[in-house]
């Protein structure tokens, strides 16, 4: 494919995923920190929702011969020293590098401040990619995947996670049904814990 | 019936779309979702007109060429319009910084929110760089493709985020 075409083929599929992004609410930072803070769990069931989707479409993609996987290489060190760095990221900006897009395009203004340090951070990176990869992002098991390591075919074992999923995401809207945690501005904001929490604990907080 | 003008869809009906975006990555692209990456595409394009020496690291030159690498910057950049779109439809524009953080910092200050966030999204792209991936690359394609260093990724990018979160006030 060409660069044109793979760039307006870009554009065409990123439109559907912010427009997603957005309606599903998981671009507002009152989200992702609340799901971080372990009080809004929003986030998750659009993380995982997307999850099962993509087992159930890529396991199908695999089962019919259709494509083959691109796995990202198990490197133990790079995934969790990068990984804690990313969370802390995450924290901070109440963003994703994706989310932050969206973030901008919903109009947020600290936005810009958080892809700025972004592609800063990306680009001390690139500079000291060549000092890191002996110490940091060597070794590990390769593009492993977990069908590999139990024998079993992908498909069957993508679907099969899929449903487990599901069961999981069905728990969790009974736990947590999503209408209460999208908020009355819908930016997931929760009523401020004092009268979540206070005398009327279990009856719904009223609003002045 | 969810309408392009509602302003909140159901998270699973978002996230399963959002799942379907796989189709298009694999056969057309023949790739999986990812959004980091491209911030090494773009800083490392720019960065290249001040100092082109940066061209000679194998890094940086993976990076700056070819349809995937910039098909990911026009994804990125979609999705900025994507979310314009949506929350024009549906009247759920946004201005200014999101009234969370004036609970979470405790202070109204703009000039302390875009230090944060210059931070952390500093700190955001290192380590998603340093992992390979980030919330999509990792989470949402590599759990997808039952890949085993994207697990233990997001379990790290899950165990990094709650506690720093922790640290801030209670939202």
């Amino acid at each position: 494919m060409s660069v044109l075409s793979a760039v307006l083929l870009g554009l065409a599929m990123g439109v559907v995923f912010g427009f997603l992004l957005e309606k599903s609410r998981v671009f507002e930072p009152a989200v992702i920190l609340g799901q971080l803070q372990l009080r809004n769990f929003l986030m998750l069931k659009i993380f995982l929702s997307g999850v099962a989707a993509g087992l159930v479409v890529i396991g199908a993609l695999v089962a019919t011969g259709l494509s083959g996987l691109h796995p990202k290489a198990a490197i133990w060190s790079a995934d969790i020293v990068g990984g804690l760095i990313l969370g802390a990221g995450i924290a901070l900006t109440g963003a994703c590098p994706g989310t932050t897009l969206a973030q901008i395009g919903a109009g947020y203004k600290d936005a810009w401040f958080t892809l700025a340090g972004g592609l800063l951070g990306a680009l001390a990176f690139t500079y000291l990619e060549p000092t890191l990869r002996p110490v940091l992002l060597e070794g590990g098991a390769g593009k492993l995947t977990l069908d590999k390591v139990l024998g079993v075919p992908f498909p069957w074992l993508a679907f099969g996670f899929a449903v487990l999923l599901v069961i999981g995401l069905v728990a969790l809207e009974r736990w947590r049904p999503w209408r209460e945690e999208v908020g009355v501005n819908a930016d997931g904001l929760l009523p401020p814990l004092e009268t979540a929490t206070g005398a009327t604990s279990s009856a719904a907080p009223s609003r002045a | 019936m969810p309408a392009l003008t509602d302003r909140a869809w159901s998270p699973y009906l978002g996230g399963a779309l959002l799942g379907l975006l796989q189709i298009p990555a694999f056969l057309l692209i023949g790739t999986a979702l990812g959004a980091s990456s491209s911030f090494v595409t773009v800083s490392a394009t720019l960065a290249a007109w001040v100092d082109p020496a940066i061209q000679q690291i194998d890094y940086a030159a993976k990076h700056l060429s070819g349809a995937k690498n910039w098909w990911q910057v026009a994804l990125v950049l979609g999705i900025a319009l994507g979310a314009f779109l949506s929350s024009r439809l549906s009247g759920a524009r946004r201005a200014g910084i999101a009234p969370v953080w004036e609970r979470a910092l405790g202070t109204k200050s703009p000039a302390t929110r875009f230090l944060l966030a210059f931070l952390g999204g500093f700190l955001m792209l290192a380590g998603a760089r340093i992992a390979d991936g980030c919330t999509s690359g990792h989470g949402l394609s590599g759990m997808a493709q039952l890949a085993v260093g994207s697990f233990v990724a997001i379990a790290a990018t899950f165990a990094g985020g709650i506690a720093v979160a922790h640290l801030l006030r209670r939202v």
